[in-house]
């Protein structure tokens, strides 16, 4: 009887809340109470690259941000979704893909990129080729080989869906879903996706792993600069004598550019395997072979790879330790990113 | 703090009862010629200065940020708030809507010329989501690389290598920018902004000139123009395809319009 009597709660709850405006108000400021994450920056790191003053977080605004992430109807066919290629165990990059398939099973060619932090980024893609957060899911979405539909298209069904409508609605008020709100409520989730409580920094590392990290800071952290890990520069890092992509230099123009790529963090490099633009190694002790003895010469390598890092076998299992603290379990569990109920 | 209240009340109110200005405009009225002859999408046939036939399917472009230009040199630019896009203009051959734009809040007086970005400022095109004119779903972006396609010129010519005969232009991006200032002069007649008069600008905006004006171009050589360096020549010449073909001052009538 009890239960019964809590099913019904939720149908009274919607009744009370229909015939009452003060009671609605409440409800959406306790929503908005929710813990949703917000544009914070952890202590000691760099101000963001995204201003997100001109899109505040809100508890309705994630939501529907999330949900639109994960919604497969944004492809053209509906089969593919955002979450398809970015997998929050993964740290949001596509575990045992070297690259993606999205409509018809079409392969990509390159790595989906582990989606976190990304308000520090500068630009987008493995290229730099998107300047601003808000715009970059556009670039899957209308890729023939990933989502392969038009912004035109997944706004007519947006807005011929009831619930989105009232989600619109919640999250930046009356008016007609356009680009611009569909754009700007995907950033409020893919903007606050952040990972910043590995051990790493917690501090909690053991010897060996500390030892990896002295290791760490004196060949890697140049590039993998702390604390994001990255320096968000383009760089060659030998992985081919002539690359087949042109990366940075298709973006710059620049033919010295021809097979450069963003250096991509390491926080949760353990979970995002496989690795490098194009996926071609798939544990970290390959990426570390490579780094000491398979660096191949070319016009866009960068001199400080010039003939490989001085890591012995010991010392490379070392860095592997370090790299394997650098995994944010908080992160990849957190329930505020994963697949909402229908 | 209410002590503040009522005396900027009466200032709004006291501003808001003042003569208010009727809000004067120019319009500009665009028509797309190739040399003498008015084009007409798809089944016109036109001849470039190199020879070449072709067929123009798609043209588009923005003109952004226009400003008039008093007969004292000064210039009148139009306001706008920050986020707004009005000041951005899509111009789409297929649309006839929008061959027609309005400077809107001039003052009263005698202007010389009008200017205007073809194109768009490197501020906006490396903004954020934005809608108007601007909005990404208009198809101007492009989405693999960020950036706004300043003119799409479309076709087809018996001499283009390219599969259908098709040739394509997409001019945007660039460093430096291949968005372009044009500055029209009106002619030995001023435009007259008063309250009796409405003025219409018409511009008579040259697809051929886009082909040749500056730098001659062969569909033959260049089918497809859609990355900075190549499409660099072609916005040199669409900086030149326009013309202000004649003005036009009509009575206003009352209450707008």
């Amino acid at each position: 009887m009890r239960r019964r009597a809590l099913a019904l709660l939720p149908l009274l709850l919607v009744l009370l809340l229909a015939a009452n405006g003060v009671l609605r108000q409440r409800l959406a400021d306790f929503v908005e109470s929710f813990p949703t994450p917000r544009a914070a920056v952890p202590a000691g790191w760099p101000a963001p690259q995204y201003d997100f003053s001109g899109n505040p977080v809100t508890a309705s605004g994630f939501e529907l941000g999330r949900r639109l992430f994960h919604d497969p109807r944004l492809s053209l066919d509906g089969s593919i979704s955002c979450a398809s290629c970015h997998q929050q165990f993964a740290a949001f990059a596509h575990l045992d893909h070297r690259v993606s398939h999205g409509l018809h099973g079409a392969n990509g060619t390159r790595n989906a990129p582990a989606l976190f932090n990304l308000a520090w980024q500068p630009a987008l893609m493995w290229d730099g080729a998107i300047h601003n957060l808000e715009l970059q899911p556009l670039a899957p979405l209308a890729n023939p080989v990933e989502m392969g539909e038009t912004l035109e298209g997944v706004l007519v069904k947006l807005r011929a869906d009831a619930g989105y409508r009232r989600r619109f609605e919640a999250a930046f008020g009356p008016g007609e879903i356009d680009s611009r709100r569909m754009l700007l409520a995907l950033t409020q989730f893919i903007g606050t996706l952040r990972s910043a409580d590995s051990r790493y920094d917690r501090g909690e590392l053991s010897a060996r792993e500390r030892e990896g990290l002295a290791l760490f800071r004196r060949h890697c952290a140049t590039c993998h600069r702390e604390p994001l890990f990255t320096d968000y520069s383009y760089r060659g890092n030998g992985l081919d004598a002539d690359s087949a992509d042109a990366g940075r230099g298709a973006i710059s123009g620049k033919a010295a550019e021809r097979g450069r790529f963003k250096v991509p963090s390491l926080r949760n490099v353990a979970v995002t395997a496989p690795y490098m633009h194009d996926g071609r190694f798939d544990t970290l002790s390959q990426v570390l072979r490579h780094y000491a003895s398979g660096i191949r010469d070319s016009a866009a390598l960068d001199p400080a790879l010039r003939g490989g890092l001085a890591l012995g076998p010991e010392q490379q299992q070392a860095l592997v330790a370090f790299l394997e603290t650098l995994t944010d379990e908080a992160f990849l569990q957190d329930a505020r990113y994963a697949e909402p109920l229908p | 703090m209410s002590r503040l209240i009522l005396p900027i009340l009466a200032l709004a109110l006291g501003l808001a009862g003042c003569t208010r200005a009727p809000e004067l405009d120019v319009e500009i009225d665009i028509s797309h010629v190739v040399g003498s002859e008015p084009l007409r999408l798809d089944d016109g046939v036109y001849r470039d200065a190199a020879g070449e036939d072709f067929s123009v399917s798609r043209l588009r472009y923005y003109l952004s940020l226009p400003r008039l230009r008093r007969a004292d040199g000064s210039w009148f630019e139009p306001l706008h708030p920050a986020e707004s896009a009005e000041a951005y203009h899509l111009v789409d051959e297929a649309r006839a809507d929008s061959r027609r734009l309005r400077i809107a809040g001039v003052p009263a007086g005698e202007y010389t010329g009008v200017e205007f970005l073809v194109g768009v400022d490197e501020a906006r095109n490396h903004a954020g989501a934005q809608t108007g004119a601007l909005d990404p779903a208009r198809g101007m972006f492009w989405t693999w690389k960020s950036g706004y396609i300043f003119l799409v010129l479309e076709g087809k010519s018996p001499q283009s290598p390219a599969p259908g005969g098709r040739f394509s232009y997409h001019l945007g991006g660039g460093e430096p920018s291949l968005a372009r200032r044009v500055y029209l002069p009106f002619g030995e007649r001023p435009v007259r902004v008063e309250e009796r008069l409405r003025p219409t600008v018409h511009l008579a905006v040259d697809v051929g000139a886009l082909l040749s004006a500056v730098n001659p171009v062969r569909i033959a050589q260049l089918p497809e123009a859609m990355d900075p360096v190549s499409a660099r020549p072609l916005a040199d010449n669409a900086a030149a395809m326009f013309r202000v073909d004649h003005l036009h001052h009509e009575p206003r009538r009352r209450g707008g319009g």
